[in-house]
């Protein structure tokens, strides 16, 4: 009977240590994503005064100018979810990407202080944004890691705790800045 | 910044006036503490076999005899030694600096000031004794450095109530500005652990140290098995620690062979090279135009002032500049 009880005690306290390292995780899947929300306003932010600076300059670009307003517009909703969120991220930063090369081939655009500050503290943002994908992509790791693996699966799968959606590291994030390379061109 | 190569042509050629004269000097100390050793050692025999005779070997007199020889040997050792390593810290060390920066200021006995290694949070121990040396500071590509050799220990008492220094840490200590604007605290450091126990065991060890903020797991493999870091924001340690700058820390503790301690605070970085000795000390058993004396030298001042560049320190953000 005490044995019984003994290894009761044991399993109770294995299933208290699961149960509050999923909720740790968990909510730090949440606290990071506050995080990456906050920085995500901040080239919200930046976006309308980037168009209204080039559009001017770019006119065969009309476009992708569109396309990222509207997907700003979309980004910025109330209630969207986090995966949501993730998705929008993803396309508003291939079609800002598209914008910076775009600009290359107006050299006016160039010589404008203002497009340049707006680009360099887009650039700066763009750096914060990658760090903060990174750490969130690491929390829901962790957490994707607890949910599948066996014995907190089990936890897991009682406390109704699903899968979460990582951000995509795009090609140029990974890559190094490779100077010789950039010298070697023609 | 001149190169390795151009500082060992500078070592050789202009300096060669004055490493001639300290080469002979160092000549003449060595001989004389040659003829010193010798005289002391007939000396010492003589009396300690005559102790002997009356007292025996393990008597309290002949320990003290001892004891009062060891002391006059190092204190004689450091008189002949003293004036020669001030020599040649004015007329080699100082040159070398001067001619990889002519703006750096050196200062042979000051030394990084406690403040600063305390801030960089990188040994959590309570200092007793903060010693050190060798302090540069100045401007390179506008970026505000400062480096010395340190020397931090700290004292504990055994159960038979004696104390003991026991050494926190030794060697390079260097402090610079860092090119992007951060709130957070940052650690980097070795990872035994991991090593010892591998990443399963080591990670969950490293998880549990209670004395550091949180543990940051980084997505490079490379950097996770060579370092160890912890952090209270997450996402700022990312943003410092990118996927270059994991890189370059990584090719400058390849380059080096002791232990690296790297962490941000306060828009600073503090490094902490482990050589475990006092760089820019002469050895008066070695000749200072011996090549492999000459490379430890230029190498080391090469490798801590170019350390701007190689993390590229002073590729800073508009908003820094």
């Amino acid at each position: 009977m005490q044995i019984f009880l003994i290894f009761l005690a044991v399993a109770g306290l294995f299933i208290i240590v699961m149960y509050n390292s999923l909720i740790a995780k968990k909510n730090q899947v949440e606290n990071i994503f506050a995080g990456v929300d906050t920085i995500l306003k901040k080239r919200f932010d930046l976006i309308p005064n980037l168009v209204a600076s080039v559009e001017r300059y770019m006119e065969h670009e009309q476009a992708i100018l569109t396309k990222v307003t509207e997907l700003r517009a979309q980004a910025m909703k109330p209630n969207l979810s986090n995966d949501q969120k993730v998705a929008l991220d993803g396309k508003l930063s291939a079609a800002l990407g598209s914008i910076t090369v775009a600009m290359e081939n107006y050299p006016d655009l160039k010589a404008n202080e203002n497009v340049m500050h707006l680009q360099r503290s887009l650039n700066e943002i763009e750096e914060q944004i990658s760090a903060a994908r990174r750490a969130y992509n690491q929390s829901v790791t962790d957490l994707n890691n607890a949910i599948e693996m066996f014995p907190t699966n089990l936890i897991a799968g009682w406390m109704n705790l699903d899968r979460k959606a990582v951000f995509e590291i795009t090609a140029h994030e990974r890559q190094n800045v490779n100077v010789h390379q950039l010298f070697q061109r023609p | 910044m001149k190169s390795t190569s151009e500082l060992t042509d500078f070592y050789y050629k202009e300096l060669y006036p004055s490493l001639d004269t300290l080469e002979k000097t160092r000549i003449r100390i060595l001989s004389q503490l040659k003829w010193y050793a010798g005289m002391g050692s007939v000396l010492f025999v003589w009396i300690i076999l005559w102790l002997e005779k009356s007292y025996g070997f393990m008597h309290p007199l002949v320990m003290a005899v001892t004891f009062v020889f060891i002391a006059l040997a190092s204190i004689v050792y450091r008189k002949l030694v003293q004036g020669y390593a001030k020599d040649f810290k004015t007329k080699i060390i100082h040159p070398l600096i001067c001619a990889i920066d002519p703006n750096l200021l050196y200062h042979a006995d000051f030394m990084i000031s406690q403040h600063l290694f305390e801030r960089s949070n990188l040994f959590q121990h309570s200092i007793d004794r903060y010693s050190g040396n060798d302090y540069v500071k100045g401007n390179i590509d506008n970026v505000p450095i400062e480096f010395s050799d340190i020397h931090a220990e700290y004292q504990t008492r055994d159960s038979k109530g004696n104390t003991h220094w026991n050494t926190l840490f030794r060697g390079l200590f260097i402090v610079a500005e860092f090119n992007k604007y951060f709130k957070s605290k940052t650690v980097i450091l070795p990872d035994t652990a991991e090593k010892t126990f591998g990443s399963l065991i080591g990670g969950w060890i490293q998880s549990k140290n209670f004395s550091r903020d949180d543990l940051i797991r980084l997505d490079d493999p490379d950097f996770e098995k060579q370092f160890v870091v912890y952090g209270n924001d997450p996402i700022e340690a990312r943003y410092i620690l990118s996927h270059t700058m994991m890189k370059r820390i990584l090719e400058f503790q390849k380059k080096i062979s002791y232990p690296l301690f790297i962490s941000f605070i306060h828009n600073h970085i503090h490094i902490a090279v482990g050589t475990k000795k006092d760089l820019f000390e002469p050895s008066v058993l070695r000749s200072l135009l011996d090549y492999k004396q000459a490379m430890e030298y230029i190498g080391t001042l090469r490798y801590t002032i170019g350390i701007i560049e190689e993390l590229k320190l002073n590729e800073k953000l508009w908003s820094k500049s």
